[in-house]
C-alpha cells in the first residue's frame, strides 16, 4: 500500500491513520482497509508497517487500544483517538495541506528565474 | 476508576493475536473476491510484508510503552497517597500536631547526641594520618597516674633511644598571656610547642611559611603562628599580617603562618602558637628531671605496632629508672593511641547517652502506634468503604505508611532545627568536657542519617496500625455490626503492650537519670577538705635565670607574700607548687625504721610544696603537731608534714609526729615529720581522700602558685596583686589568673553534662510515657462508651464503672513497672562507673523514679477516667 520509494515521509502514515480514526474506533486491519478505499490503492507499501506505527502513536498518546469484538464475534484490537490525538490530527492536517500547496505552487509556476535556459 | 487489570498477556502474544486477525481478515476477503485458499495466503502474506519483522517490533515498542506505563502508575499511585497522607494529616489537626512534635523531640534528640558522638568518636582527627599518632606518658608506677608528663631529661634520653617512632613532637600546657595590639591589651591563649609536632601532626599552615626547624633555638620565642579563629578575630582574615611584627607578653613576634581551620591542639585551643626549644630546659640542672610539663605525640613507623612501641617504651623506662635513681625512681614510659587520649573518658558515658536517645525514640514510636491505632479504629468506616470500591488491601496498607512516614518525615524536619539549636545551647555547656576537636554541630552526613532515622520511625509505628487495617473485614464494618466491643481484643492487647512497654522504658531512664543525678550529688557536696570561697589564685613564671640562688627565690617569695598581705581586704596569702584538686607530683618515700624488702613497691605519695600560711590561708585543720613556720629555713634539717589518710595508713599507732622518712632510694637525708593536717580530696571524683605530704616552701623555694584570700571578690583584687607583685619584681609574669571555687569546678564540669543530658532525656520520656497513659485510658473509655451507658442506666454506680477501666488499665501499667524493674537493673549496670560511691540499686533513686512516673501517670488516666464515669446513658444509647 505504502510503497517503499514512494517518497512518503513517515509522518503521512500517521496522518492517514489519525484521518482513519476520526470516523470512529476501529481495528488495524479496518484502517488499512479504508484507507486503501480512500486513496484508489494509489499508495502500495507493506500493509504490515501500519502496526508499528501504530504502537508509535501509541506511545505518543494519541491514540489508545482497548481489545473488543467485532461483528463477527471475533476478538481484535480496537484504536481510538484521544484528545491530545485530535489536536494532533488538526495541526498535521494543516500543515500537511500549508505544504501541499507550496509544493503545488512551487512545481505550477510559469515564472522562470534568471538563469533558465 | 481505573479499568479492571486482567492478567496481562506477554506483549508478543497479544501482538500475535492481533496480527493474526488482521491476516485472517485480509485472507477471508481475498477468498470472497474468488482466490483459491493458497492463492489468498499467499496474496495476504505478500501484502502484509514482513510478518516476522513487523512482529518484533511491535512486540519491542508493546513491552517499552507498558514498562513506561507502570513506572507511572507508580508515580500516580505515590503521589496520591501523599495526597490522602496530607489530606488525613490535616483532618486531624491536633493528632498530627502532637505526632510531629513528639517527634521533633524524640528525632531530634538523637540527631544531636549522634552528632556529638560523630564528631568525638568516628570522625578522623584533623592531622594527617592519624592512626598512627600516639601520645606518649610517663606514668606514676603505684599511682592513680596514668597520664603522666615528661621532664625534659626524658624526652632527650628518648630521642636518643627509640626506633618505634618516625617523627616525635613535644609541647607544653596551654598559657594565658598578654596580647597587646592596637587596642587595651587583653589575655589570650598561647600554646608553646616544638616545630617537629607541627611536623609529626602533618600539620601545615595554610598562609605563611610556618615554623623553621631552629625557630626554638632561641631561648624566646620570636615568630609565632595564630590559629584561624584568633586571625579572623583579631585581624579580620587580613592575609598581610603575615611577616608583621606582633607583641605577645611585651615581646615582639614576628608572623609566620596562620593555621588550617579545622587544626586543633592534642589536648586545649589556643590562639598563638610559639616554637619551643628544649635547650633552656636542658640547662637547668634541677627541673631537667625534676619538672615535668613536657607532653609529647609520635608518630609509629610503618610496620611498627602500638603494641611494640610500648613494649619498647616501657624498656626505655625501665633503663631511664637505673641510670637516674633520683628523678626516675617508678617513672614509666608508654603511650597510647592519640585518638583514645584525646577522646579521654568520654566514650562510655556518650554512648550511654545514644542508648538513651534511641530509648526516647522507641517511646516515641510505642506512643505513636498506639495514638495511630485508635485514629485507625475510628477512621475503619473509610477504609471498609474503599476495600470495597476496590481498594487492594497492600494499597491500603502502603497508604498508611505513607502517612507515618510523612508525619515522622515532617518531624525528622522539625527534629533537625531543634537539634541545631539544641547543640548550639549545649556548646557553651560543654567547653570541657568533650575533646577539644569535636565540633558539636550537625554535619551532611548526621543530617542523611537522622532522615534515615525519620523514615525507620515512620515504619515502625505504622507498621502496626497498617498491618490491622488489612486485616479488618469491610462487610462487617460496612454493615455498622459495632454491637459488643468496637475494639477487638488484638487491638486492645497490642495497645496495652506499647504502653507497658513506654511506662518500662520510661521507669528505666528515669531511674538511670536519678542514679546519675545522685552520683554528681555524692561528689559535689562531698567537701573537698579546704575552704574554697574568696580565694584568688595565679602562678608566677619565675625567670630561672634571674633566681638563680635558693636564698634568692627564698626572699623573693617572701617579699612578694609580704606585698600582697599589706593589700586591704587580704586576710590570707598562701604559695604552694600545685593548687588543690591539680597536684600531679609524687614522689617515693621511705620510712625510717620501717623494714621493707625490695621487692615490694615503692609507694609514691601526691607532694606539694607549702608556704607557712598555706594551711592557714586554705582552711585546712592542723590536727597533730605544727604548721611550717619561721624555723623551716634553708640549710636546716628538713621537715615535712603529712595528711590524715598518710598518717592513719603508715602510722596506725598514732606515731606520725616525730618519726623520719627519706624521699627518694634510701641515703642519709631523712627529713622529719612536724605535724599532721586535715584531708584535701585531690581527684574530687573520688570519694576517698588520698596520702599527702608537704614540704616547707622555706627550705625548697619552688612554690610558685599563689592562693589569695580576700573579703571581697578575689578576681576585683587583681590589679591591685598585679602592682604589688610588680613593686617586688616589675617583670615576672603572671598566668592561669582564676578562683579556686573556679578551679575546683573544673574538674566537675565534664561530669555535669552527662547528668543534664540524662534528665533531660528522661523527662522527655516521662512526658511521653504519660501521654501514652492517657491516649491509651482515653480509647479504652471511648471504645466502652455504650457498654458503660448501659451498666448505668442498669444502676451500676460511678464509681463501679471507674474501678472497671482503672482495672483494665491498670494492669498494663502494672506490667510495665515489671519490665521497668528488669530495664533498671540493665541501666543502673551500664551507669556504673559514673556513680561514685551511690549504690547500684541505690532505692531513693530509684523510689524517685517510681514515684515520678506514677504521679504522672496518675495526673494522665483521671481526665479519662472521669469522663468515662460521667457517661449519660441517654445520649450514648440513642
Amino acid at each position: 500500500m505504502f510503497a517503499k520509494d514512494s517518497g512518503l515521509l513517515q509522518g503521512t502514515v500517521e496522518l492517514l491513520v489519525l484521518k482513519t480514526l476520526s470516523w470512529g474506533p476501529m481495528h488495524g486491519y479496518g484502517i488499512a482497509s479504508w484507507i486503501e478505499s480512500a486513496t484508489d490503492d494509489a499508495l502500495s507499501v507493506e500493509e504490515g508497517s501500519l502496526y508499528p506505527a501504530l504502537y508509535r502513536m501509541t506511545r505518543k498518546g494519541w491514540i489508545k487500544a482497548q481489545w473488543g469484538v467485532t461483528e463477527n464475534n471475533r476478538r481484535a484490537k480496537y484504536y481510538h483517538l484521544t484528545a491530545e490525538g485530535r489536536r494532533q490530527f488538526k495541526d498535521q492536517m494543516s500543515g500537511w495541506q500549508r505544504f501541499a500547496a507550496a509544493v503545488t505552487q512551487a512545481v505550477t509556476t510559469k515564472a522562470a528565474p534568471s538563469w533558465a535556459k | 476508576m481505573r479499568d479492571f487489570k486482567f492478567i496481562k498477556s506477554k506483549p508478543e502474544n497479544e501482538v500475535d493475536d492481533e496480527l493474526q486477525f488482521h491476516l485472517e481478515e485480509r485472507i477471508a476477503r481475498n477468498v470472497a473476491s474468488g482466490m483459491s485458499a493458497e492463492d489468498a495466503q499467499r496474496a495476504a502474506l505478500a501484502r502484509f510484508g514482513d510478518v516476522g519483522g513487523v512482529r518484533e517490533e511491535c512486540a519491542k515498542l508493546l513491552s517499552a510503552d507498558r514498562k513506561a506505563e507502570s513506572r507511572r502508575d507508580l508515580f500516580d499511585d505515590l503521589r496520591q497517597d501523599l495526597r490522602f497522607a496530607f489530606r488525613s494529616a490535616v483532618r486531624a489537626p491536633l493528632f498530627s500536631l502532637l505526632a510531629v512534635a513528639t517527634l521533633a523531640l524524640g528525632i531530634g534528640a538523637n540527631a544531636a547526641v549522634f552528632g556529638v558522638v560523630k564528631s568525638v568518636l568516628l570522625d578522623a582527627l584533623p592531622y594527617a594520618d592519624p592512626g598512627r599518632l600516639m601520645r606518649l606518658y610517663t606514668p606514676l608506677r603505684s599511682s592513680n597516674l596514668m597520664r603522666g608528663a615528661f621532664s625534659a631529661g626524658s624526652v632527650s634520653d628518648l630521642r636518643e633511644r627509640q626506633h618505634s617512632f618516625s617523627a616525635l613532637g613535644v609541647y607544653q600546657s596551654v598559657r594565658d598571656v598578654t596580647y597587646s595590639g592596637n587596642d587595651a591589651p587583653q589575655v589570650m591563649k598561647a600554646l608553646w610547642l616544638e616545630p617537629a609536632l607541627l611536623q609529626t601532626l602533618g600539620v601545615r599552615p595554610i598562609r605563611g611559611p610556618g615554623f623553621r626547624d631552629d625557630d626554638g633555638a632561641h631561648d624566646t620565642a620570636t615568630v609565632t603562628m595564630l590559629s584561624y579563629g584568633a586571625w579572623q578575630r583579631l585581624f579580620g582574615g587580613d592575609a598581610n599580617i603575615i611577616g608583621k611584627s606582633i607583641r605577645i607578653n611585651g615581646l615582639p613576634r614576628t608572623v609566620v603562618g596562620i593555621m588550617p581551620r579545622e587544626f586543633v591542639p592534642p589536648e586545649t585551643q589556643a590562639d598563638f602558637y610559639l616554637p619551643l626549644g628544649m635547650s633552656p630546659f636542658m640547662r637547668d640542672p634541677v627541673s631537667v628531671r625534676g619538672s615535668h610539663n613536657f607532653g609529647m605525640i609520635g608518630r609509629l613507623k610503618r610496620g611498627v605496632s602500638a603494641e611494640a612501641a610500648e613494649r619498647e617504651l616501657d624498656a626505655i623506662g625501665n633503663e631511664l629508672e637505673k641510670l637516674y635513681l633520683k628523678d626516675n625512681v617508678g617513672i614509666g614510659m608508654t603511650a597510647v593511641p592519640l585518638r583514645d587520649a584525646m577522646v579521654g573518658d568520654t566514650r562510655t558515658p556518650l554512648l550511654v547517652l545514644l542508648a538513651s536517645a534511641a530509648l526516647v525514640l522507641l517511646i516515641t514510636c510505642a506512643n505513636l502506634a498506639g495514638a495511630l491505632l485508635s485514629r485507625t479504629i475510628a477512621r475503619r468506616k473509610e477504609f471498609a468503604v474503599r476495600v470495597a470500591l476496590g481498594a487492594g488491601r497492600g494499597r491500603l496498607v502502603r497508604q498508611l505508611l505513607t502517612e507515618s512516614m510523612l508525619l515522622s518525615i515532617v518531624g525528622g524536619g522539625a527534629g533537625i532545627a531543634l537539634a541545631v539549636l539544641g547543640l548550639g545551647a549545649l556548646r557553651g555547656l560543654s567547653i570541657a568536657a568533650l575533646p577539644s576537636y569535636a565540633s558539636l554541630a550537625l554535619d551532611t552526613g548526621a543530617i542523611v542519617v537522622t532522615f534515615a532515622l525519620a523514615l525507620i520511625t515512620g515504619l515502625l509505628f505504622g507498621v502496626g496500625p497498617a498491618l490491622s487495617v488489612g486485616r479488618s473485614d469491610p462487610q462487617r464494618t460496612l454493615r455498622d455490626d459495632t454491637r459488643g466491643a468496637s475494639e477487638s481484643v488484638r487491638t486492645r492487647r497490642m495497645r496495652g503492650i506499647l504502653v507497658a512497654g513506654q511506662i518500662g522504658l520510661c521507669v528505666s531512664l528515669l531511674a538511670a537519670a536519678a542514679l546519675l543525678m545522685r552520683g554528681l550529688l555524692a561528689i559535689t557536696s562531698a567537701p573537698i577538705g579546704v575552704n574554697s570561697d574568696g580565694l584568688l589564685t595565679f602562678t608566677l613564671q619565675v625567670p630561672s635565670g634571674k633566681y638563680r640562688t635558693t636564698d634568692s627565690r627564698v626572699q623573693l617569695h617572701e617579699q612578694v607574700e609580704q606585698a600582697i598581705r599589706t593589700l586591704p581586704s587580704v586576710t590570707g596569702v598562701a604559695s604552694m607548687t600545685a593548687l588543690p584538686t591539680t597536684v600531679t607530683n609524687s614522689n617515693g618515700i621511705f620510712i625510717e625504721g620501717s623494714p621493707r624488702s625490695p621487692n615490694d613497691p615503692v609507694p609514691f605519695i601526691l607532694t606539694v610544696i607549702a608556704s607557712n600560711d598555706y594551711f592557714k590561708t586554705l582552711g585546712v585543720p592542723l590536727k597533730q603537731g605544727r604548721a611550717f613556720d619561721a624555723t623551716d629555713r634553708p640549710n636546716v634539717p628538713q621537715t615535712i608534714i603529712i595528711n590524715e589518710a598518710f598518717a592513719r595508713k603508715y602510722f596506725p599507732k598514732g606515731n606520725a609526729v616525730g618519726s623520719r622518712l627519706h624521699i627518694g632510694p634510701p641515703g642519709p637525708d631523712l627529713l622529719t615529720i612536724v605535724g599532721v593536717v586535715g584531708n584535701v580530696r585531690n581527684d574530687p571524683t573520688h570519694l576517698m581522700p588520698e596520702p599527702m605530704m608537704y614540704l616547707a616552701d622555706g627550705q625548697v623555694p619552688f612554690g610558685d602558685t599563689y592562693a589569695v584570700r580576700t573579703t571581697g571578690t578575689p578576681t576585683l583584687l587583681l590589679p591591685e596583686v598585679r602592682r604589688a607583685i610588680s613593686t617586688v619584681d616589675p617583670v615576672i609574669p603572671m598566668y592561669k589568673v582564676s578562683t579556686l571555687n573556679a578551679v575546683i569546678g573544673d574538674a566537675f564540669r565534664a561530669r555535669r553534662l552527662p547528668v543534664v543530658l540524662m534528665t533531660a532525656f528522661g523527662s522527655l520520656a516521662l512526658l511521653l510515657a504519660s501521654v501514652g497513659v492517657y491516649a491509651m485510658f482515653a480509647s479504652m473509655a471511648s471504645a466502652r462508651e455504650r457498654e458503660f451507658g448501659v451498666r448505668v442506666a442498669l444502676g451500676s454506680s460511678r464509681g463501679a464503672i471507674a474501678r472497671l477501666v482503672l482495672r483494665q488499665g491498670g494492669s498494663w501499667m502494672v506490667i510495665g513497672l515489671v519490665i521497668g524493674a528488669i530495664g533498671v537493673g540493665v541501666a543502673s549496670r551500664l551507669v556504673r562507673t559514673q556513680l561514685f560511691g551511690v549504690p547500684e540499686l541505690d532505692p531513693i533513686a530509684i523510689g524517685i523514679a517510681v514515684v515520678a512516673l506514677l504521679v504522672c501517670a496518675t495526673m494522665a488516666l483521671l481526665v479519662p477516667v472521669r469522663r468515662a464515669t460521667r457517661v449519660d446513658p441517654i445520649t450514648v444509647l440513642r
